[in-house]
């Protein structure tokens, strides 16, 4: 242990004994180890609940709440906090107890003071350990919590992909049955022919059903398609204004205002453009719908070392918190049937991860969203 | 102005995909004709004349891209146009690398299958009438020369 770390344990001496406790106190203090003090196990938890302690002296005797009770409420409230037990002299039996009760150890009055700083040194020693074991353990539980995340949304794409692929078949022979009716319908011979408008209605909704499977199935297969991978050197801004073009009458027929602004020393960069175009327009789209009449959208640009984040912002509804988990799991929308696929942000996050890049989202409901892509700067000589 | 139609030959196992595009095809106005593999493609092809195919790339035995190599070793004016349930785009890249017009994916909108059928019609035509042209001319300087 470093002479720093020693110095910083955070040290509670409850005591009913005034004279044993001031002694300790001051023998320590002259070791440079500081220490909160308290008269009674009630005083003791007192502290405990206004400062943060790293091992505690505790002393079995004491009036009102004694020693073992005290124990096990320190052990209950802050199990991290190691706790040495001073026994009256030869009583093993409140020792044991106290181990029984979660105590780092025991020692019997008198104390030999050399032997209660090593017992302190000791319990300290514990804790440390113990609380970078639990952080580990809690970063490797996290880590594999994404990891499951992850290959759940991989496997989960390529099934979707494949059975998106079988299905394109029977959706093709449905979608010409259907286009073949609509014509038949438009003929002369059928003009007189009894409930037309039924059967045209009808046949429109076929229509309508396989353009909405059919945007599914080939948005499935889109994030799963092995494209040959392209680097190239873009021009981020100038692949954002032709992106913005695609989408700026659907924003003007909702009045929405688009804007486009760049800082820092903005260069192209090496990158997949169709790949980075597919991600302005899965995000440009949703920021679309989500946004009222009247509204903003805007995408900037902002270079960095070794990387471009893109942002895009709107001033639309915004993601309540209980949906912020799920917004990248594919299929999720939270639009009405038929209009979205929920597909968009799956799909985005899939070619970003690809793209070694990283994505972020931060929305307040009645405010906005903003989603934030970094983009790593290849080079040009890797292709990957 | 009376549309000529446009002589189609649709390739593809998926027997009710064949039926129901070549009525529709057929109502719209275009000559269709029906081969259910490869083999029976080369077949037709070698029997009458034909502007267009429609190939599906994945079919057992002979596939799209063997077919395609085939038509465009044999019948070198014959323009392809490739229809994939498949989302793999790579090995529609590489049938266009083949020489053939342009790919669509399963299922297709009409309208856009219509006008790739145009479009190759045209470039076929196109081609036609360039080999025509050379004939022509050459026959001319034969005819000079005596």
């Amino acid at each position: 242990m470093t002479a720093e770390q020693f110095h910083n344990i955070r040290l509670l001496l409850i005591d009913d004994e005034d004279h044993f406790r001031q002694t300790l106190f001051k023998r320590l203090g002259k070791r440079g180890l500081k220490a909160h003090q308290a008269g009674s196990g009630e005083e003791g938890l007192a502290i405990m609940k206004a400062e943060p302690v790293d091992v505690v002296v505790l002393d079995v005797k004491m009036p009102g709440l004694d020693g073992i009770e005290a124990l096990k409420r320190i052990k209950s409230e802050w199990p991290q906090a190691e706790v040495i037990f001073l026994t009256g002299h030869s009583t093993t039996q409140d020792g044991v107890e106290g181990i029984k009760a979660g105590a780092f150890d025991y020692l019997s009055k008198p104390v030999e003071f050399e032997h209660l700083l090593e017992k302190i040194k000791q319990a300290y020693e514990k804790k440390y350990r113990g609380e970078e074991r639990r952080q580990e353990a809690a970063y490797k539980a996290r880590i594999e919590q994404q990891m499951i995340a992850t290959e759940r949304l991989a496997s989960l794409g390529t099934l979707a992909a494949g059975v998106a692929h079988e299905i394109n078949n029977p959706l093709a022979i449905i979608n010409e049955a259907a286009g073949y009716l609509d014509l038949l319908l438009k003929k002369d011979e059928l003009a007189g022919m009894p409930r037309r408008k039924d059967f045209e209605k009808a046949v429109e909704k076929i229509s309508n059903g396989v353009k909405r499977a059919r945007a599914i199935t080939h948005q499935l297969l889109g994030s799963v398609r092995k494209q040959e991978p392209l680097v190239a050197e873009v021009d981020l801004q100038e692949l954002s204004e032709e992106t913005l073009q695609l989408v700026r009458k659907e924003a003007a027929n909702k009045e929405i205002q688009l804007i486009q602004t760049a800082g820092g020393n903005l260069r192209p960069i090496w990158i997949d453009p169709n790949q980075v175009r597919q991600i302005l327009i899965n995000l440009l789209t949703n920021a679309i719908h989500a946004t009222g009449a009247g509204g903003t959208i805007s995408v900037h640009f902002e270079a960095e070392k070794g990387s471009t984040t893109l942002i895009i912002s709107d001033t639309g509804k915004g993601i309540p918190r209980e949906n912020m988990e799920k917004i990248f799991e594919p299929f999720f929308s939270d639009k009405p049937p038929g209009e979205g696929t929920g597909l968009g942000l799956f799909v985005t996050r899939q070619i970003v991860d690809k793209l070694g890049g990283n994505i972020e989202v931060q929305s307040r409901i009645g405010v906005g969203t903003s989603i934030k892509v970094v983009l790593p700067n290849r080079s040009p000589m890797k292709p990957d | 102005m009376i549309k000529i139609p446009t002589r189609i030959l649709l390739v593809d196992d998926e027997k009710d995909f064949v039926e129901m595009l070549s009525m529709h095809l057929s109502e719209a106005g275009e000559q269709v004709s029906a081969a259910y593999s490869g083999k029976e493609c080369l077949e037709k092809l070698a029997q009458s004349a034909f502007d267009v195919v429609i190939l599906d790339i994945k079919m057992p035995g002979m596939d799209g891209i063997q077919t395609l190599r085939e038509i465009k070793s044999m019948f070198p004016l014959v323009e392809v146009v490739l229809l994939t349930g498949h989302g793999s785009t790579e090995t529609a890249v590489r049938g266009m690398k083949l020489g053939a017009f342009d790919y669509l994916l399963k299922p297709a909108d009409f309208e856009d299958l219509t006008a790739k059928l145009e479009g190759a019609k045209k470039k076929r035509d196109e081609q036609e009438e360039r080999i025509r042209q050379a004939e022509a001319r050459l026959l001319l300087r034969k005819g000079g020369n005596i």
